[in-house]
């Protein structure tokens, strides 16, 4: 055992690492070049280790530029259209899942379909549309604007989670006297939870990074997301490259902390126990 | 106190029909076994009863109140799931008492941190814990209240879920396959304690099972099915000496009766060349006066003898399992041709059990002697029993 190594097991382990490497070194920059001085950004040889020493870089950005706005408005957009998304969607994935309908197919294709076309395409109609229902400028609007892109996905992901809780348990719970909405809440949505949090995920994803309706639907100083703050900041005249990536990382940072939180629950092997496999 | 009563229920999906016009009368407190092989329609009568299928046609009663139509929960029946269907994500304790806390439940139960107070505090009410303890205790689960249905082995989990149905203490248990995923010998245990669950806590149950075995040994009563119809309904010992038709005799019965084609000629029952007195309670028996008749016979009524003579059919050993107790010997009877349509083989043997280890071989020639006694008559156009024109008294009771 200990005299041959085990080549598989290498290799798998190089993989890993250089996927990891390849995934954290974006961030890794991020970092040093955030901490690095302009003057020496374009020096021929690259600093490779962060400078701490200029950690305050951190605390201008937060005093310079609106950042902390920017987050919370993100933040808010984001945790708006993963609450709706997620509400919206679980019925239409039971539906899906567990009734026999006319149209149904065609319901799950037009679900389908909505992926397809891309948000830029439909800037402009839903820029009318809510004008007219006084949406534009709200984060209101953003959340519902975001909300409809996720919902489809999430729905359909939902879906295949709630094919896999097994039929059984369900009229087990009708037996013991729930009702249909009893059943969603008191057995379904524990069962899929590990979905439910991944579909969480994706749906907050989607409203944090979220660029181009963000531009387009809102214009208030104050109701900047950071996707689009940052975004106004790059560019003019010159940039401030240190303090652009200090900005980029403390906008990636809260994404990667709730992916963590999040990973936790998303494990396999919920509905174990319940039937013989 | 429940009586069942089932008029005319039927099932069909589409053009295919599961459960044909089924009448059936179960008394309280009896132990209604529906037997059956695979498709013919048990699951769907079951779930008929529970409510978790409607009835294409016909009434089912409990007592006097109808309740085809009523939504499951308010049938007062416990339904025990072949797969355990157990709720993965609560603790055997929550799982028994599930149904007790949806008896109370509120709307708001649903409100995270509210429902999960109000749903624990019913749970630690006197009266709800006493109960669960209880039936946890008889069911041998105190130790594992607080595990996780994943961390329990099939047999526990098919006490939990017999647990789930004993705290409801509902009128009518009904049981789909219960054991049926659990290995021999834990299935023998299990059956025991299902039947004690039955004399302990009375109530009427209804059983589906597809191995007669297990209907031989728990029910009071047997309806046994094949492709929607009943086939008989009536007490075990009934089906067993007086099955109804040629299915019946060889569905029921480890090795199943044997049918032997025979006429009866001149007051006297013939089976190849040979020729026996009739006893007294097949004679004036006939199918509308025709001479063959299927003369169906227990292994039990065969014994297997080294020399021939008058009273007995010549054959030749085809086959000998040994049990144990007793041995199986397969004969291929000389003279005789049997009428056992299920089998590939254009002729199959008949079946009969001797004591101890046989130590016949296969080819040996040897007699077999007839016991008449508990002989029954079918007939061989319809494959119904063949009885006296005195009809027997053997109603159900
Ligand atoms: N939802 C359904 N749709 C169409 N046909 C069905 C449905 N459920 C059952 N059937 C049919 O009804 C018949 C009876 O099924 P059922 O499940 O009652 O059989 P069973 O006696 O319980 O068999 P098993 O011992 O295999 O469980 C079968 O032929 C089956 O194909
Ligand atoms: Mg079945």
């Amino acid at each position: 055992m200990r005299s041959t190594f085990n080549w598989g097991h290498g290799l798998r382990l190089l993989a890993i690492v250089s996927l990891l490497a390849a995934a954290a070194f974006p961030i890794y920059w991020m970092l040093v070049t955030s901490l690095t001085p302009s003057a020496d950004l374009f020096a021929d040889t690259p600093h490779m280790l962060p400078d701490f020493s200029r950690i305050e870089v951190f605390e201008e950005v937060f005093r310079e530029i609106p950042v902390a706005t920017w987050l919370a408005n993100s933040a808010i957009v984001a945790t708006g259209t993963m609450v709706l998304s997620i509400a919206l969607a679980i019925l239409p994935a039971y539906t899906l899942s567990r009734f026999r309908f006319r149209g149904k197919g065609a319901l799950g294709f037009t679900l389908f379909v909505t992926q397809m076309l891309p948000e830029a395409m439909l800037v402009v109609p839903l820029y009318a549309i809510f004008g007219q229902l006084a949406l534009l400028d709200t984060l209101t609007g953003l959340i519902l604007a975001n909300t409809a892109f996720t919902v489809p996905v999430i729905t359909w992901i939902l879906k295949g989670a709630i094919d896999g809780v097994p039929i059984d348990v369900e009229e087990a719970a009708r037996i013991d006297g729930c009702s249909r909405i009893d059943i969603v809440l008191s057995v379904v949505i524990p069962l899929v939870a590990p979905t439910l949090a991944a579909a969480g995920v994706i749906a907050f994803f989607h409203g944090w990074n979220e660029y181009v309706f963000a531009q387009t639907l809102v214009s208030s100083q104050s109701l900047q997301t950071a996707s689009v703050g940052l975004a106004g900041f790059v560019g003019e005249l010159s940039t401030p490259v240190h303090s652009v990536m200090a900005v980029g990382l403390i906008y990636t940072l809260p994404a990667v902390a709730l992916y963590l939180v999040a990973q936790r629950y998303v494990v396999a092997g919920m509905t174990a126990g319940s039937v013989k496999g | 106190m429940a009586a069942i009563t089932l008029k005319n229920v039927t099932k069909t999906w589409g053009h295919v029909s599961a459960v044909s016009d089924i009448n059936l009368d179960v008394p309280d407190g009896e132990f209604l076994v529906l037997l059956g092989p695979s498709g013919c329609g048990k699951s769907t009568l079951l779930r008929m009863l529970a409510g978790l299928e409607t009835v294409s046609n016909g009434e089912i009663h409990l007592d006097d109140r109808r309740v085809d139509g009523l939504p499951p929960s308010a049938r007062d029946m416990a339904f025990v799931f072949q797969s355990y269907a157990l709720y993965p994500h609560m603790t055997v304790r929550r799982n028994i008492t599930f149904p007790l806390i949806m008896r109370r439940h509120r709307w708001w139960f649903h409100i995270p941190i509210v429902g999960h107070l109000a749903k624990r505090a019913i749970e630690r009410s006197p009266e709800v814990k006493d109960l669960v303890d209880r039936t946890a205790k008889v069911l041998a689960l105190t130790e594992m209240l607080d595990r996780h249905p994943r961390t329990l082995s099939g047999g526990q989990r098919q006490r939990v879920a017999l647990g789930r149905a004993m705290v409801r203490q509902p009128e009518v248990f009904l049981m789909d396959e219960p054991l049926s995923n659990l290995d021999a010998k834990l299935r023998t245990s299990m059956r025991a304690e299902i039947t004690k669950l039955h004399r302990e806590v009375g109530g009427t149950f209804v059983y589906v099972t597809h191995d007669q075995v297990e209907a031989m040994t728990m029910g009071t009563m047997i309806a046994l099915m094949r492709k929607g119809v009943v086939q008989q309904f009536g007490r075990p010992r009934d089906i067993y000496t007086n099955p109804a038709n040629t299915y019946v005799a060889r569905f029921i019965g480890t090795p199943p009766m044997n049918l032997i084609k025979a006429r009866i000629e001149e007051g006297q029952l013939k089976v190849g060349e040979a020729a026996f007195a009739l006893p007294a309670h097949l004679s004036g028996i006939s199918d509308e006066g025709r001479a063959e008749v299927l003369l169906g016979l227990r292994p039990e009524s065969l014994t297997i003898s080294p020399v021939g003579g008058a009273g007995t059919l010549a054959g030749e050993v085809g086959l000998v399992e040994h049990i144990g107790a007793e041995s199986l010997v397969s004969v291929k009877l000389a003279h005789a041709e049997t009428a056992h349509e299920e089998e590939e083989q254009e002729q199959s043997g008949v079946m009969a059990t001797t004591p101890g280890y046989s130590e016949l071989k296969v080819g040996d020639r040897i007699a077999v002697g007839v016991n008449l006694s508990d002989a029954v008559f079918f007939s061989t156009r319809t494959g119904e029993r063949l009885t006296a024109k005195v009809p027997q008294l053997e109603t159900v009771r």
